[in-house]
């Protein structure tokens, strides 16, 4: 069997995220699965953008997997998020 | 601001089971007159009664310094004043006053006075320079000994030191380690090792190194009060704190200019900023995850800066911290610590501030307050200046 490739996820950091639940996200160590941890690579990143673009339609804080941005992450989104990216 | 920085501090060992000392120390600025005068001042005996008289001396050499009066003049009079004990027909109180100023070239005048302290000792680089002093003869009543008075005008260029020690440090070991104590020579010799080890070194570390020493030469358990205090003259270290986007997009490329230029630890606070940074530069950066708190996003990295961290909310954080004078090694691991060590390493932080309003921080939604920029800024830096007597300038992009 080949090696799979790991999930992409950035978790972001900036003010707007931070302040409204992406502070909860960066504890991903103690609430994600160890299976979905290890076939991830979690980063931070500065800004995604998503506060400042009106396009928008969901709410900080963001999360992008894969090259795709979702909103208002909580906790158990990212947990099921994550656990489908992985298993997918 | 000032090419020329001067490093003045000291460093103090009570003599062994003292809990005051007398050997006092006094630092003041003023900035009108770009004036510092340090004033060190020890008095006969131990414990209270040589702290009363030191205090006395130290606080009128200090108060006579600012005035225009002459330095030698102001000497005189202070040891006119000065008691001269009945048992042993010796002046109550001996001290050293430097008054400093900047001069118009890069170099600091020194006026120095010294009245039966240990000389103080001169070094350019590693390398101890003696000069001439010039001796002023003054005969009071009652006085065992002719008193004389050292004087002397010196130049202390980029990379000098002066340091002004107690009798504490040349009679330290004395009778222990070392027979006739550690004597001028002894601290000379070891001021210039230490010198030589660390070129760069501070004024408090290179205090500290010989209060200790001199200390150890005691066997740690003091005979005097050991008292040192260097003058250093260095290059300021500089900080450049660069924070939000230019007002218009097109001066991006020139704040990355002026952070590239910038000679000195360069600081990025922002996230938006340190992506506009990033991009131009093309230069990666990367969010460290291990260096956050509840309170603080994580910091970043990037090749060229010193460190990058989130706007706002560390910004406001910094700042309270400063102005509660919080010691860095209270915080918890996160970009404010980071941020609050780099700003006491340096002695001149200057501020770019960017005026772009951020659409996100509008949202009414967003739990915590979020002050604007500039008050942020402006507390900053009075905390900066009141605690911390750092210089500071702010320019706004």
């Amino acid at each position: 069997m080949g090696k799979k490739e790991k999930v992409n996820v950035r978790i972001c950091v900036g003010t707007a995220c931070f302040v409204q639940g992406g502070a909860d996200l960066l504890l991903y160590q103690d609430f994600l699965d160890p299976v979905v941890l290890a076939g991830c690579d979690i980063q931070g990143i500065s800004c995604i953008g998503g506060c400042k673009d009106d396009s928008m339609e969901v709410r900080p804080p963001y999360v992008e997997i894969n090259g795709k941005v979702f909103g208002e992450m909580t906790q158990e989104k990212l947990c099921k998020a994550l656990l489908e990216a992985v298993h997918a | 601001m000032n090419d020329v920085f001067i490093d003045v501090d000291f460093a103090q060992i009570y003599k062994h089971g003292q809990k005051i000392g007398g050997d006092v120390f006094l630092l003041s600025r003023q900035d009108a007159s770009a004036q510092i005068v340090c004033t060190l001042s020890d008095g006969l005996g131990s414990g209270v009664k040589a702290n009363v008289l030191a205090s006395l001396t130290a606080r009128m050499a200090h108060k006579l310094s600012f005035s225009p009066m002459d330095l030698t003049r102001s000497a005189k009079i202070i040891m006119n004043t000065l008691p001269v004990c009945k048992e042993r027909k010796i002046s109550y109180a001996t001290f050293t006053i430097a008054d400093l100023r900047r001069s118009n070239t890069d170099e600091v005048l020194v006026n120095l006075v010294e009245y039966d302290n240990p000389s103080a000792l001169m070094f350019q680089g590693g390398t101890p320079v003696q000069w001439e002093r010039e001796k002023i003869d003054l005969r009071r009543d009652g006085a065992f000994k002719q008193e004389v008075l050292g004087h002397s005008h010196l130049k202390l260029s980029v990379g000098s030191r002066l340091l002004i020690f107690s009798d504490g440090v040349t009679q330290a070991g004395m009778g222990k380690s070392l027979p006739l104590g550690w004597r001028l020579e002894g601290v000379r010799s070891f001021a210039q090792q230490v010198i030589e080890r660390d070129p760069d070194i501070s004024s408090h570390d290179l205090a500290r190194e010989v209060v200790s020493h001199a200390h150890r030469l005691d066997r740690l358990s003091a005979k005097d009060d050991i008292t040192c205090m260097v003058v250093y003259v260095r290059k300021p270290r500089r900080t450049l704190v660069v924070t939000g986007p230019p007002f218009k997009q097109e001066q991006d490329p020139l704040l990355v200019e002026k952070i590239q230029r910038f000679e000195g630890k360069r600081i990025v606070s922002g996230g938006t900023t340190a992506q506009i940074v990033s991009r131009i530069m093309n230069r990666q950066l990367k969010v460290d995850m291990s260096c956050w708190s509840p309170q603080v996003p994580p910091c970043s990295m990037m090749e060229g800066l010193d460190l990058v961290t989130e706007g706002m909310l560390t910004l406001s954080k910094v700042a309270t911290a400063l102005e509660q004078k919080k010691p860095a090694y209270t915080l918890p691991n996160d970009a404010v610590k980071k941020f609050i060590q780099v700003m006491q390493e340096s002695d001149q932080v200057h501020f770019i501030v960017g005026t772009k309003i951020n659409e996100a921080h509008q949202d009414p939604s967003i739990p915590v307050e979020i002050g604007i920029r500039r008050t942020l800024i402006g507390r900053l830096q009075r905390a900066l200046e009141d605690n911390y007597l750092k210089e500071t300038s702010l320019e706004y992009m």
